[in-house]
């Protein structure tokens, strides 16, 4: 059945039309991006650029502090994914392999984590901040996300999946305890760090409302949030082609590394649907 | 490091378990140690998750029983007053149903397209790879991005929507500034950047299903329909489940493309939860009231989210 040419084709242009719906929005932005000003405004639209110019993407550079807000999206993205990792590799390896009184009710307090929006406790979340100082920083922006239950709770499938003996063996040769988790668990869980790192990245580099709602001036903003005041400015509403040029320059990395590796990142994602 | 504990070897693996018994013997110091450990290493996660979820779900609580407000800077208790508040507020029930709107445009349209792509892509063709690269990259990409395309798209006259609608023989359309429409564009919104997201997980779901069983409902002569619903369906449906509820906490979540797109307009038509917290704990200042309407959402989302971790254990078990 499902090797009959007709079916094939059906298949093959029902794909064909839902790859189309989502990917032209994409090309007509990168398209825009390289169109001179006026050239928009034409009631007919024209995909092509009639003079392909550059000069709306170093018009970003001027209308916005874009290399800053690059380096503070760089810094809390890696820098929150560093302090991630070390929380949630203890974590999860107590959790994974170690028996202690309270644990299955600890456990279940930090899935609370997974099964509350975050956006719910903004309000209480900015005035905490506000009360140590850290409005308007990068910290601010990775704070309430240091500990991650999706990340622990990855971590720990795969901590479980080691199995006793491994341990055993390795603990008779002097490797147990701390030295086992550096040297024999972390390495083994490499598949599940990169899955965590992906989820973690993507969803910090695109982050917005909870940047929006802790920063106050371009010192600590990200490129999400930089794009997003961006479009409110006078110069940034009015002129579509450098909207779109600023656009294409925020998604520019991101998409192409997705490119590259889009396997990784699909697996990824995958896991990161049965954590929630 | 030596705090291997008796009993943790097994005696059979090896020949002189006696002689580990001997080795094993633990100093009193290293006991308490061998207690403390699992503590210690739970702390540094414990530390954030109490101040950052656990603290703020519970003062969000409190909060929201005081008045606190510009009018009112010095927080003064007031009980059930700013529930009762959002209860008499019109435009409370507006964004609620604004909301319920926007779950009730986006979940099954969503669903369906996710799924049927799913089953699309789950057959063995070519090219493959390249399919789901295309329809998944606009999870990839920020919210705000997305707002940025679309509403290059669906501005009036100069927007691509709107030249091919003409194109079509329809009229011009203001979408985002049409009090019905307007919410409707931000569905199409959502559901462009979600769908891929969720066919990948469908698919998850589609690969667990054991190829026998397909192989023995073509032996008793199924068709590909009758496959789809007495095979594929009921096996899906823990997926399905799971999917149709995080499909709904997320639409409660919606705040970047309300923020970017529309302001909430025109006239508070597109109008959601996040927003209205927004708007009233930041732009009026008035926090006992917004804390009011953040436990509100807290109380639904945990309801529908409780509901997800059932199901989600009833599909770990299946698979």
């Amino acid at each position: 059945m499902h090797s009959r040419p007709l079916w094939r084709l059906a298949v093959h242009s029902l794909l064909l039309v839902a790859a189309l719906v989502m990917v032209l929005p994409l090309l007509w932005i990168v398209l825009t991006a390289f169109k001179e000003r006026n050239e928009v405004f034409s009631l007919v639209p024209q995909w092509l650029p009639a003079r392909p110019t550059f000069n709306n993407f170093l018009g970003v550079l001027d209308a916005m502090p874009f290399w800053r807000y690059y380096w503070n999206t760089l810094v809390v993205a890696f820098g929150l994914l560093t302090i991630q990792l070390v929380t949630i590799t203890l974590a999860a390896y107590a959790f994974a392999r170690m028996e202690f009184w309270g644990r299955d009710v600890l456990f279940i307090l930090l899935l609370v984590q997974l099964m509350i929006a975050p956006q719910s406790t903004v309000i209480q979340n900015y005035l905490t901040l506000s009360g140590l100082g850290l409005l308007d920083t990068r910290l601010g922006i990775m704070a309430p996300y240091l500990a991650s239950a999706f990340g622990t709770f990855l971590l720990r499938q795969t901590f479980k999946s080691i199995p006793k003996e491994l341990e055993e063996a390795a603990s008779l040769d002097g490797c147990g305890g701390f030295r086992f988790l550096a040297h024999i668990a972390v390495p083994l869980a490499v598949p599940g760090y990169l899955a965590f790192a992906l989820v973690s990245l993507t969803y910090h580099w695109n982050e917005f409302f909870w940047p929006l709602v802790i920063t106050e001036t371009s010192k600590a903003r990200t490129l999400t949030l930089g794009l997003g005041i961006f479009a409110q400015t006078a110069e940034g509403s009015a002129d579509w082609t450098m909207l779109m040029a600023a656009t294409l320059m925020v998604i520019a990395v991101p998409v192409m590394c997705f490119l590259i590796f889009q396997r990784r990142f699909i697996n990824s994602f995958m896991q990161s649907g049965l954590g929630g | 490091m030596n705090q291997t504990v008796e009993g943790k070897v097994p005696a059979h693996a090896l020949p002189g378990a006696g002689a580990v018994g001997i080795r094993v013997q633990v100093k009193p110091r290293n006991r308490l140690l061998s207690i403390a450990r699992p503590y210690l290493y739970i702390l540094p996660t414990f530390f954030f998750l109490f101040i950052f979820t656990h603290y703020p779900i519970l003062k969000t609580f409190h909060l929201s029983m005081f008045k606190w407000n510009l009018a009112t800077p010095k927080r003064e208790f007031v009980g059930l007053a700013n529930y009762l508040q959002a209860w008499s507020t019109p435009l409370f029930w507006q964004v609620l149903q604004n909301n319920v709107l926007f779950a009730l445009g986006m979940v099954p349209l969503t669903l369906a397209l996710a799924l049927g792509l799913a089953l699309l892509i789950n057959q063995k063709i070519r090219g493959l790879a390249i399919y789901r690269a295309l329809l998944f990259y606009p999870t990839m990409i920020p919210m705000a991005a997305a707002a940025m395309i679309w509403l290059w798209i669906l501005t009036p006259n100069y927007g691509l929507l709107n030249y091919y609608g003409r194109w079509l023989g329809l009229p011009d359309i203001h979408w985002l500034g049409h009090s019905r429409l307007a919410l409707w564009a931000l569905v199409l919104v959502g559901v462009w950047k979600r769908l891929g997201y969720y066919m990948v997980i469908f698919l998850a779901g589609l690969q667990v299903i054991p190829e026998h069983l397909y192989e023995a409902a073509i032996i008793e002569g199924a068709s590909p329909w009758h496959r789809f619903w007495r095979v594929t369906f009921p096996l899906l449906s823990p997926t399905t489940f799971f999917v149709a509820i995080m499909a709904v906490i997320d639409s409660f979540q919606a705040i970047d493309q309300v923020y970017l797109m529309t302001g909430g307009g025109p006239g508070n038509a597109t109008n959601l939860f996040i927003f209205y917290i927004y708007q009233n704990a930041f732009r009026f200042f008035d926090f006992g009231y917004a804390s009011a309407v953040s436990g509100i959402l807290f109380l639904i989302l945990l309801t529908l989210t409780v509901l997800a971790f059932r199901m989600l254990h009833r599909r770990v078990h299946y698979a």
